[in-house]
């Protein structure tokens, strides 16, 4: 349990790590000019706000109270060039925050995409997917939004205040120093209102998507559904959950609702106190009316800083947790690296040898202890055995997935920790369990063994992996789409597909996992030549499942327990009666029952 | 408030979508109405603060003309603040309430109407979209209601509110201060309307970002066997900049449009100051109006240019809307329509296929001419080729499909005249990839039982089905949750599950479609006891590969091309030439060739 809830989606902590910030702001280092810039003119912008409601306030004072068109005219004048002005900062500020934040996010994605290549396939095995996912999608957002929106609102709110403060108290200092009282009672309450409805809206979300869950297994089992007449349960069941979105979406409206309203009210308290001892001041002729009209518009537009801020800050604290996520991904480490000098050779010639090789994946469960194999060059290794007997381990230590915790393995006499990954690993083809395309045409699949292959090299490749056959037979051929991870090719034509792709890679050593997935007769005949065409000359290690390979290869290791319980040719362990031979009779009964539902034996053509 | 229950969104749904939804709001019409009407009530508020406001003024510099305290003013000022705040917290929380309401309503019934459409529905509707339909589209609808259609009717009520008091201080200036308005109205449409589609593309190659990530995760072991980090980095890196791009323009757009329409705006303020400045220095109207009129004036304009980004936000979500309606408009399959049910409420399990076909909708047809008659705890195969029709023939039984021609009686009344809720009552089948819903084990053996079952019972049905062993081994037992946030049961532990649900259901009639083929070796043999219990008393069919399951069959139905080819006992199918004779040989010829692989070297030992 304690991994699920390691990578459970964390909720923000909200504490304000000064090195976390630190380095966020040395992701916008090399953007400084465009920081500079957006902040540069949301201060104009900012500032000029301000600067508006003075200007309206001098129309009054200035232009009607004195009764002068010139007067008015010039000020009018002013007005108008500086909304002008205003125009080409707000260009400037939201081009320049805007494109800055398309780039942090493209330099985030791409320096954890290019993180995430090196890590070692130890990682891949404790990281849910999905979490890697949202680091790279939802996270880096964040950091985005704060480096540029999250930068820009609080200068845009902090200079807001700040020049209202000045032209107020300029007005009239006295009147000012009241007015300011409230603003901290405004602040108080928006952040105690921003933190109880993002609560809510909290709540809404997880809601949300237990409603989602529920909608998923009511459309996918419907049929059982249906099969156990459950229908009025069910909605019953379902009936609880909208209830509850109701009431919590209910209520995070409704707070929101309030919100406004109550900052509306406490702020007309002060507009109160304006009018009233503003009043006064008229009357004694200490103030204008165009300045009472002023200090009206200042707190009326003062809301919006005010509010901004308490919403701002609590996404900052949201941004800072997915930075915090974030770099705890970059921090990471590959288990795996190369040796300081390692050899790159061309090739991979020569024996390999496991020699007393431990390997666990937790220390408490060792999957293999004191293991030993030689193979010779040219040899074909069947690995047969049950599930968890570390068949698959063996083939990940050889492709140096991982790395033997203790022993060693040699290949040609040198230990292959003294060769680089990139020349070991371009040297090994490997055609999985659950063939893995990318999407894309089917060449660009293919391409994928040999970056510089020709269209001539990739029709020959799939030739000799018995791939041309049904790709020849498709409408668009080799650029026919395979779909996302080649979901829409059945599991044959993958297979068939990443066979020819290691075909292509010309490797030295070939390991192959075979599919236990049914596959038709037709294409089942294909896969076993285009294998038959690989191993053919090469060091290979298939783990096996079909009797046809396991007879063919050179050596079979029957595998139980991380250690091999038997091994020997086929002749040989089939005399020893012990566990090959009950998985051999099994196998083969399995086989034959197959057999009936083929639909060549039938006599009845294919759908 | 209408009692939800008794509502039914689908009847006489009108045909025009702006309609619907005017329907799909009965209940919560008044509650909308008032919400909007609220808006209204805040904004004269606020306009009457300007107003005030320009009084307050007046007095200031006149005071003889204005007879108000100033302190009645400011009383004024307060009781306004507190209308205006009153009333838009009322329309708020009215508005949420009606979106909150209608969305749940429309929740509640799409996942009832979901579970009551027909199988045919089912096969040829993607489950993804489906989802989509239920979760966005309705979530778009519900910010419809709650964001959207307020939203613009604020801005209409500020508009009208403060246009008309404008209109009654001084018609000319009124008038010369809206004349941007249609050209901002205009623009913002035309620009939103062009957003809206660079934002789709900026999201279509976000989720083209994702897909690419997925996979190259996904796919890790690929790219590493193959040392393609690099190739991996520059695909990537190309998606990313594609999107860099697509914002960058997105960015632009936005960059552009808001300056253009500031200027806009900000110039027709400027006129309005300009001209009503120049009314004041002349006389036609007091500083006072002038006040009141400056402050109002913004309350007309800006609001403006967020218009276009409502309708366009509206008329998606009328898009939205438009999807669902067509899951709404589909029909539901009547599951207690029909007009017979056996005086003791129990089947005899006595069944006839009488030139029986089935086509679907499309004219396709799937069963041609079935004929046989399976007696009361007779056991029926059924074996063929993929496609060949085995599973429709089942799925007749419990009415999932209904049969389009011949005669199909159950105890001799015609099946169609049951209701389908009680035939599937009593019918019970086990598929081939059973499937198990994200509950606790015993949640999930007691599905479709509607008493309370006591743990004997449940051990004794778990027993049977072989499957008790397993779960006892769980941790939490029979409480341990199934599927992602729990156990991960294997194919043969899911099949024996399912098995137990269904013994637990009691079926009169049994059908068991594939279901030992995605079992291992090992647990076969147990499995086949469990069903052995399982078939005991009643009618049950099976479809199966392996000859071995279907020997004991009192009838064996050949298919072929959702025709019956041959039919009869094992022994009378293998005394006549025939596919299943062929099949037998074959299995035969296979047998020996083990016994030959084998028996040499145990010879030569």
């Amino acid at each position: 349990m304690t991994e699920l809830t390691r990578f459970e989606e964390e909720e923000f902590t909200g504490s304000f790590n000064a090195e976390t910030l630190l380095r966020i702001l040395a992701q916008v280092k090399p953007h400084w000019l465009w920081v500079l810039g957006f902040l540069l003119t949301i201060s104009i912008v900012s500032g000029l706000d301000s600067y508006f409601t003075f200007l309206s306030k001098r129309i009054i004072d200035e232009g009607i109270g004195t009764g002068s068109f010139t007067l008015l005219r010039k000020i009018i004048l002013q007005y108008g060039l500086l909304i002008i002005f205003q125009a080409v900062n707000v260009f400037g500020f939201i081009y320049l925050a805007g494109v800055l934040g398309e780039r942090v996010r493209y330099d985030l994605r791409q320096k954890l995409f290019n993180h995430i290549q090196n890590l070692s396939l130890s990682y891949f095995n404790e990281t849910p997917v999905g979490w890697i996912m949202s680091r790279v999608t939802s996270d880096t957002e964040r950091v985005a939004q704060l480096v540029t929106w999250g930068f820009l609102d609080i200068t845009w709110g902090v200079i807001n205040i700040l020049t209202a403060a000045y032209f107020m108290f300029s007005i009239n200092w006295r009147l000012a120093s009241i007015v300011f009282t409230i603003i901290p009672i405004l602040i108080v309450i928006a952040a105690l209102f921003k933190k109880r409805i993002i609560g809510e809206y909290r709540k809404v979300r997880k809601i949300n998507s237990q409603i989602t869950g529920a909608y998923n297994e009511n459309i996918t089992g419907v049929r059982v559904a249906k099969a156990f007449s459950r229908e009025q349960q069910n909605m019953e069941e379902f009936q609880e959950l909208t209830d509850e979105m109701y009431h919590a979406g209910y209520r995070a409206a409704w707070l929101s609702a309030l919100f406004l309203p109550a900052v509306l009210l406490v702020s007309s308290l002060a507009l109160g106190s304006v009018i009233w001892y503003g009043g006064l001041q008229v009357e004694v002729g200490l103030m204008t009316v165009g300045g009472i009209q002023a200090f009206i518009s200042y707190i009326t537009f003062m809301i919006w800083p005010v509010q901004d801020l308490a919403r701002v800050y609590a996404e900052m604290q949201r941004s800072i947790a997915s930075a915090e996520r974030i770099f705890s991904l970059l921090d990471s480490e590959p288990d795996i690296q190369d040796a300081l000098q390692a050899q790159e050779p061309s090739s991979l010639e020569g024996d390999i040898v496991f020699e007393n090789v431990d390997f666990y994946y937790q220390e408490d469960d060792p999957v293999l202890k004191g293991f030993n194999l030689s193979v010779e060059e040219g040899e074909t290794i069947a690995l047969v055995g049950p599930t968890g007997g570390g068949k698959t381990t063996i083939v990940n230590l050889l492709a140096r997935f991982f790395e033997p915790r203790r022993g060693k393995i040699l290949i040609g006499g040198i230990d292959y920790t003294q060769i680089s990954m990139h020349a070991l690993q371009s040297r090994i083809g490997m055609v999985l369990q659950t063939p893995h395309l990318f999407s894309g045409t089917i060449e660009e699949n293919i391409h994928y063994g040999k970056l510089n292959a020709t269209p001539a090299e990739i029709r020959q490749a799939a030739s000799l992996a018995g791939a041309d056959h049904f790709i020849s037979a498709l409408e668009h051929g080799y650029q026919t789409q395979v779909g996302e991870g080649g979901n829409l090719l059945s599991v044959g034509q993958k297979q068939l597909i990443s066979l020819a792709r290691a075909l292509l890679r010309k490797p030295d050593i070939f390991i192959m996992d075979e599919a236990t997935s049914s596959v038709d007769t037709l294409t089942e005949s294909h896969i076993q030549k285009g294998m038959e065409n690989l191993i053919e000359g090469r060091t290979s290690f298939v783990i096996a499942h079909r009797l046809s390979t396991i007879k063919k290869a050179d050596r079979i290791m029957f595998i139980r327990q991380g250690s091999i319980a038997e091994m020997g040719s086929h002749q040989e362990l089939i005399k020893m009666k012990g566990e090959y031979y009950r998985l051999y009779t099994q196998q083969f009964r399995k086989e034959l029952a197959k057999t009936f539902d083929t639909p060549d034996l039938m006599g009845m053509g294919v759908e | 408030m209408v009692d939800q229950e008794k509502f039914d969104i689908s009847e006489s749904i009108p045909h025009h979508r702006l309609r619907s939804l005017w329907k799909i709001m009965r209940g919560y019409r008044k509650t909308y109405i008032i919400a909007t009407i609220s808006l209204g009530v805040a904004a004269a508020a606020r306009s009457g603060t300007y107003l005030l406001l320009g009084r307050f003024t007046d007095r200031l510099l006149a005071p003889a003309n204005i007879k108000e305290s100033i302190l009645g003013i400011v009383l004024g000022f307060l009781g306004l603040a507190l209308i205006q705040g009153t009333f838009t917290f009322l329309s708020g929380k009215l508005a949420a309430e009606t979106s909150e309401s209608i969305t749940r309503r429309l929740r509640n019934f799409l996942f009832n109407h979901i579970q009551h459409l027909s199988f045919a529905y089912h096969d040829r509707t993607n489950t993804g979209e489906l989802i989509q339909r239920t979760t966005s589209d309705v979530d778009a609808l519900r910010r419809f209601f709650a964001d959207q259609a307020i939203g613009a009717g604020r801005i209409l009520m500020l508009f009208v509110v403060n246009f008309t008091v404008l209109l009654t201080l001084q018609t000319k200036l009124a008038l010369l201060s809206v004349a941007v308005v249609p050209i901002t109205i205009t623009l913002s449409i035309l620009f939103f309307k062009r957003i809206s589609d660079a934002y789709e593309e900026y999201q279509d190659q976000e989720a083209v970002l994702s897909t690419t990530l997925q996979e190259n995760l996904s796919g890790v072991r690929v790219v590493k066997a193959f040392a393609r980090q690099d190739f991996e980095k520059k695909k990537f890196d190309r998606e990313n900049w594609i999107k860099f791009l697509k914002g960058k323009n997105l960015l632009t757009m936005h960059s552009l449009y808001w300056p253009v329409s500031d200027i806009l705006t900000g110039g027709q303020m400027l006129a309005g100051f300009y001209l009503g400045a120049q009314m004041a220095i002349q006389g036609v109207v007091s500083t006072g109006t002038y006040i009141a009129y400056a402050g109002m004036l913004i309350w007309i304009i800006w609001p403006i240019r967020n218009m276009g980004r409502l309708i366009v936000q509206m008329s998606s979500g009328l898009v939205s809307f438009e999807r669902i309606l067509k899951v709404i408009r589909e029909k539901r399959e009547p599951l207690s329509q029909g007009d017979y049910l056996p005086p003791d409420g129990k089947i005899e399990g006595d069944i006839l296929f009488d030139q029986v076909s089935f086509a679907y909708e499309s004219n396709e047809t799937v069963l041609k001419n079935i004929s046989f008659h399976a007696k009361p705890g007779q056991i029926i195969a059924l074996l063929g080729s993929t496609g060949s029709g085995k599973s429709t023939l089942v799925n007749l039984l419990p009415r999932f499909y209904d049969y389009t021609e011949g005669k199909l009686l159950l105890d001799g009344v015609d099946i169609k005249r049951y209701p389908r809720r009680f035939l599937r009552r009593h019918i019970g089948l086990v598929e081939q990839e059973p499937f198990l819903f994200s509950r606790t084990i015993r949640e999930n053996i007691t599905y479709g039982v509607e008493r309370n079952v006591p743990d004997r019972e449940l051990i004794a049905a778990c027993k049977a089905s072989a499957v008790h062993e397993v779960i006892t081994q769980f941790s939490e037992g029979y409480e341990t949750l199934v599927g992602e946030r729990g156990v991960t049961l294997s194919g043969g532990q899911k099949q024996r599950v399912a098995i137990a649900r269904t013994l637990l259901k009691n079926p009169k009639i049994l059908i068991l479609d594939d279901a030992t083929s995605s079992v291992d070796v090992e647990t076969e043999a147990e499995i086949h006891l469990a069903l052995e219990n399982l078939m005991v008393n009643r009618t049950t069919f099976i479809i199966a590969h392996r000859i071995q399951s279907l020997m004991q069959a009192d009838i064996i139905l050949v298919l072929d091309q959702g025709m019956i080819i041959q039919k009869g006992t094992h022994e009378d199918l293998l005394s006549k030439p025939g596919k299943y004779q062929e099949i037998f040989n074959i299995q035969a010829k296979i047998d020996d060739a083990l016994q030959k692989e084998l028996t040499p070297s145990t010879y030569q030992t």
